[in-house]
């Protein structure tokens, strides 16, 4: 008995190791040489790579340092768009997973394909698209503003209209796939809680309320939490609709990132804005895990 | 049954270690150090729009011309390049024997040793400065030394709608050649009732090379003694200038985005826009009856265009003489032979093409391109010049969109360059 419990553990070793071989490969062995390297004065063409310690990080909180301004610059803008996007994200998501589960079973298949097309097309495709329907001169919307009277809007040379752009074009990019999660959650809410729901006279409304959201607090923690991570990882978008503008008022922090390690060649000091910006991401997940989960218990 | 996993799993990892192993071959493979075949060179360029088949045809051209040396060119694209080039650099490995390197990057290569002084050797394989544009080939000299053989130099140029000059009543063949006449023009050319403007104002890129060309015409100077000097009065008169052409002037619309411009250009909306030579080969597919000029003398003082180049370096670790000589041959080869790299729409830098050929004075936009040579000036000899700039562009954007007064946008952008200088 023992002897077989042995060998299939084994087995199941064997078949976790393919995949924990890769991770060591792509995902740890790369986390461990960042941090490696962002302790360091690492500039890429200098061949003489300085051992700092902590120096990067200590500049990065270092208020005279150009790194503070370019860090805390682009982490503000960065959570500004994860602030607006993360709800939106998330409630447009499960609205279109709604109307979708609403529809006639025939009609599902060709709107739910129409709304995940574009999370198929990449990032610069999506720019152009965009900047074309944004053009404050020459733009599909704004062309059809003044047509009935309205004055053209500065979609993205001005602020707040540039966040605004930014969203919208995120939305329409990504939505399907959290749609397409939602949609998958809702099917699996059973029957016949709806049923006896009706029974004792709930409405659409209570229906939602009470079984559907109740029964898909996982995917909805899910959904949130790949959102958000998601929406820290913000690059291309304002990089290529914006360029940061207007001034640096949508210079994300990825940007800066970039700009350090690769405009600039200064690695240490990128790598060290980089693992920052990932403790910032796994202590806003952390949290938002825990929120949920203390509900969860609250409620038990 | 279970066997039969074990042996699937074990499968699987030798698999994914295979694949492993196989991509570390290949980057073996593809090592070309220093100490490979002397008659083979490789060769990296950023050309990887309309101008990659361009240079593709010459150095097929040249390893046909003979038989002894072979140049095998690669691509690598113009958002990855100066990366790509880093890490070969710094890794010392998978390096090229020769490179396409811009001018506002020659700099910091230079500084670091990274590229190889070139004075003898050239000299010997019969490659003259007096062959070449004098602002290119000193684009390429430091401290007295040369680290670079110019292909070409690519100023700001004029272009305007043809056909909207027309319908003003101005002469389609006569550009505006000062001040002036470019504010009369673009105030002809300026119909708000049909959406129609003179000069419509970019307020990100291209004023990369706009804002430089009328502040060099102020005659300001970027760096002063080794600071930076954005806010002198010849930089507040040049982004008044550019701001008054929106809210005085009225020729432009106000708040355009990224390419803006472009797009009302294209739309026959925008009579007149300066960009630069790469963009002629878009004019010409979009069909538009375009002019192309070189660009007026917006500033007070003196004429001046800002201006970038591409130019051939050799990394400083190419030491075997054979490969050197291969080398040498064809940028040699290619000083009499780049007709074919003005037919993008750019001037070669050889005086061989842009002085005596014939059939290169005989187009229309790149004899106007080399007549720009002389007085063209390049980005100020700093290493890191890109980070220095970068508070310059996002404050110039400021001051276009009508966020900020032109001297406190200037004022501001010196406090950050001189942050990043003193760093």
């Amino acid at each position: 008995m023992q002897r077989t419990s042995w060998k299939s553990k084994a087995t199941s070793s064997l078949f976790v190791l393919p995949y924990l071989l890769l991770f060591t490969v792509f995902l740890i062995a790369p986390i461990v040489y960042g941090v490696w390297i962002s302790m360091h004065e690492w500039d890429l063409l200098n061949p003489v790579k300085e051992f700092v310690g902590l120096k990067n990080y200590l500049n990065i909180f270092d208020s005279d340092s150009y790194l503070h301004n370019l860090f805390f610059e682009g982490l503000k803008n960065t959570f500004l768009f994860v602030i607006f996007s993360v709800p939106l994200l998330v409630a447009v998501g499960l609205g279109l997973a709604l109307l979708l589960n609403a529809l006639p079973k025939k009609l599902t298949g060709i709107f739910r394909t129409a709304y995940f097309i574009p999370y198929s097309v990449s990032v610069s495709i999506v720019a152009i698209i965009w900047l074309w329907i944004f053009d404050t001169n020459s733009g599909l919307i704004n062309q059809y503003l003044q047509k009935v009277g309205f004055s053209a809007i500065p979609w993205l040379t001005d602020t707040p209209w540039a966040w605004v752009s930014i969203i919208i074009a995120t939305l329409w990019w990504t939505i399907g796939f959290n749609m397409v999660i939602f949609t998958n959650a809702l099917n699996e809410v059973s029957e016949e809680l709806y049923e006896a729901g009706s029974l004792d006279g709930a409405n659409r409304w209570q229906t939602f309320i009470h079984i559907t959201l109740p029964t898909i607090k996982p995917t909805m923690l899910f959904v949130t939490l790949t959102s958000t991570i998601a929406s820290f990882n913000i690059y291309g978008q304002p990089y290529l609709m914006t360029r940061g503008g207007p001034g640096t008022s949508t210079q994300v922090l990825l940007m800066n990132i970039v700009e350090e390690g690769f405009n600039q060649r200064q690695l240490g000091n990128a790598a060290a804005m980089s693992i920052m910006m990932a403790l910032i991401m796994i202590i806003i997940s952390l949290v938002q895990f825990r929120l949920t989960r203390e509900k969860k218990e609250a409620m038990k | 049954m279970k066997k039969k996993k074990i042996i699937g799993a074990i499968m699987a990892t030798a698999l994914a270690i295979g694949s492993l192993a196989a991509c570390s071959n290949t980057d073996k493979a593809s090592t070309s150090g220093d100490d490979g075949n002397g008659k083979k060179i490789t060769f990296w360029t950023p050309f990887s729009g309309a101008d990659g088949p361009r240079m593709k045809n010459i150095v097929e051209n040249y390893n046909k011309s003979q038989s002894e040396y072979e140049v095998n060119m690669q691509i690598v694209p113009q958002s990855d390049y100066y990366k790509t080039v880093d890490v070969a650099f710094s890794g010392q490995k998978n390096a090229p024997d020769l490179l396409i390197m811009h001018t506002d990057q020659l700099t910091n290569y230079v500084e670091k040793n990274l590229v190889k002084d070139v004075s003898e050797t050239v000299a010997s394989a019969g490659i003259k400065p007096e062959g070449y544009s004098e602002t290119a080939w000193g684009a390429g000299t430091v401290d007295g030394k040369q680290y670079a053989i110019p292909l070409d130099i690519h100023p700001l140029l004029l272009y305007y709608n043809k056909d909207l000059f027309k319908a003003a009543g101005l002469d389609p063949e006569k550009a505006p050649v000062n001040r002036e006449e470019f504010l009369a023009f673009a105030k002809k050319l300026t119909d708000k009732s049909k959406g129609q403007y003179g000069y419509v104002v970019p307020t990100l890129w291209p004023n990369q090379f706009i804002y430089p060309t009328i502040f060099y015409q102020n005659g300001g100077e970027f760096l002063k003694d080794g600071k930076p000097d954005y806010n002198s009065p010849a930089g507040v008169e040049a982004l008044t200038f550019l701001t008054d052409l929106i809210h005085k002037q009225k020729v432009s619309p106000a708040n355009v985005q990224q390419d803006g411009e472009v797009n009302l250009f294209l739309q026959g909306k925008n009579a007149m826009q300066f960009n630069g030579p790469w963009m002629m080969e878009q004019w010409d597919k979009a069909g538009i009856n375009y002019g192309v000029a070189e660009v007026p003398q917006l500033g007070t003082k003196q004429q001046a265009v800002y201006a970038n180049g591409h130019n051939f370096v050799i990394p400083a670790t190419v030491k075997n003489k054979e490969k050197l000589a291969a080398i040498n041959d064809f940028l040699k080869f290619t000083a009499d032979n780049t007709l074919e790299w003005a037919k993008s729409g750019q001037a070669p830098a050889s005086k061989a093409i842009y002085e005596q050929n014939e059939e290169f004075k005989s187009m229309v936009q790149q004899p106007k391109v080399a007549a720009s040579f002389e007085y063209a000036k390049f980005a100020p000899r700093i290493a890191n010049w890109g980070q220095v700039s970068d508070p310059l562009w996002a404050e110039v954007n400021l001051a276009l969109l009508g966020k900020k007064d032109p001297k406190q946008a200037l004022d501001d952008a010196n406090k950050k360059a001189d942050q990043i200088l003193n760093k």
